[in-house]
């Protein structure tokens, strides 16, 4: 999907000091990444602080870039792990903030109450694609990301497997349970999409 | 699901309603294998109940492909632009010596264009063609596939001396 070697040719201007070559790369890659951001944090805030701060990072560090890779798996890679650390960040203030531990001290999974709309207003009428993003929102960071890198950016599994670095049949068997989870949800919730 | 669908509707190959549904995703995904494709294919024909799984995982594949796509804000490049050490890579850009050029990179030519088998295979037709032309016996569309053949050799054999040429220039510069 994405221009490999035409990547590989900014990416080398970049390194020369080019100004107009960060400029390509962000023409480039700024939707999906911030798309990405945002389907993982849900707040058009957040999502714009985390994709440039993904940018940032990622300019900062083009040195550590190696060309035997696609810059694309590189750029979704650290964008994954730091929308997946921002989740993680998000949660544990959470925890502590409401002081909830096990009895050894560990976190563990809350069974919060059901916040959202209740029975009545479940039947309202709301738009299919809300219902999805609720549903992809109160998934589990690993099954958000492979799901938003497969269908959002329409990556194959075998360049998923090169961002995440995992292995392909895990990658595979993560989207399948992602799917089934989703369309679980989906299900428990009566969303009709 | 119940066991009557099971019962029900197991096809000739052998594809029953449990192999089926496991199948679905990569049934949708397109990565199946055409004939286990086929299969699902058939057993979806006869089977309403996997007929309604299928149609609730595709809307499910099809709503999350229709995810709309948003616009990052107005300003969101300014921060990132401002932030670049642009001096630096500038002061370390006389001292980082390029590799070679992208085109004379391996992974420009496809993997199987620079399989060994693919390159002697070539070669091999590109013999026979003319061994067929000096026998005499060579015919005008031969001269296609005989070029053809030459091709994979020939551009890894490009690129190999692209890479020595770059190499001694930068050995004498």
């Amino acid at each position: 999907m994405f221009d490999r070697h035409q990547d590989l040719k900014t990416i080398r201007r970049c390194k020369r000091g080019e100004e107009a070559a960060f400029a390509e790369i962000l023409a480039r890659y700024r939707g999906p990444i911030y798309n990405l951001c945002y389907r993982m944090s849900r707040n058009p805030e957040d999502a714009r602080d985390l994709a440039q701060e993904v940018f940032i990072k990622v300019f900062r560090l083009l040195d550590r870039f190696d060309e035997e890779y696609a810059f694309s798996s590189w750029l979704f890679r650290i964008a994954s792990n730091h929308c997946i650390d921002h989740l993680r960040r998000n949660r544990m203030r959470f925890l502590s903030l409401d002081g909830v531990a096990g009895p050894d001290g560990e976190e563990f999974e809350l069974q919060l109450p059901d916040e959202g709309p209740g029975p009545d207003t479940v039947l309202e009428r709301r738009e299919a694609m809300d219902r999805l993003e609720e549903v992809i929102a109160d998934l589990p960071p690993h099954y958000k990301t492979i799901t938003l890198l497969r269908h959002q950016q329409q990556l194959s599994y075998e360049e998923i497997a090169e961002v995440l670095q995992l292995p392909l049949g895990t990658v595979k068997a993560r989207i399948h349970r992602a799917r089934a989870q989703i369309q679980q949800m989906l299900a428990d919730r009566s969303y009709d999409i | 699901m119940d066991g009557h669908d099971q019962r029900e509707h197991r096809a000739d190959d052998g594809l029953n309603c449990p192999d089926c549904r496991l199948e679905l995703q990569d049934y949708l995904d397109g990565t199946l294998e055409k004939k286990r494709s086929l299969s699902v294919f058939l057993h979806l024909r006869e089977c309403a109940a996997c007929r309604v799984e299928h149609d609730d995982l595709r809307a499910v594949f099809a709503a999350l492909e229709a995810l709309p796509s948003l616009e990052a804000p107005a300003d969101f490049d300014d921060k990132i632009l401002a932030s670049v050490p642009y001096a630096a890579y500038q002061a370390m850009a006389s001292l980082r010596r390029d590799r070679v050029p992208v085109f004379l990179e391996e992974q420009f030519l496809p993997v199987w264009l620079r399989a060994r088998a693919v390159r002697l295979g070539g070669l091999v037709v590109t013999a026979a063609v003319a061994f067929a032309f000096a026998a005499g016996a060579g015919r005008g569309w031969l001269l296609a596939p005989g070029v053809a053949g030459v091709l994979p050799e020939l551009l890894c054999r490009m690129q190999s001396a692209g890479r020595r040429l770059v190499a001694l220039r930068r050995a004498e510069g």
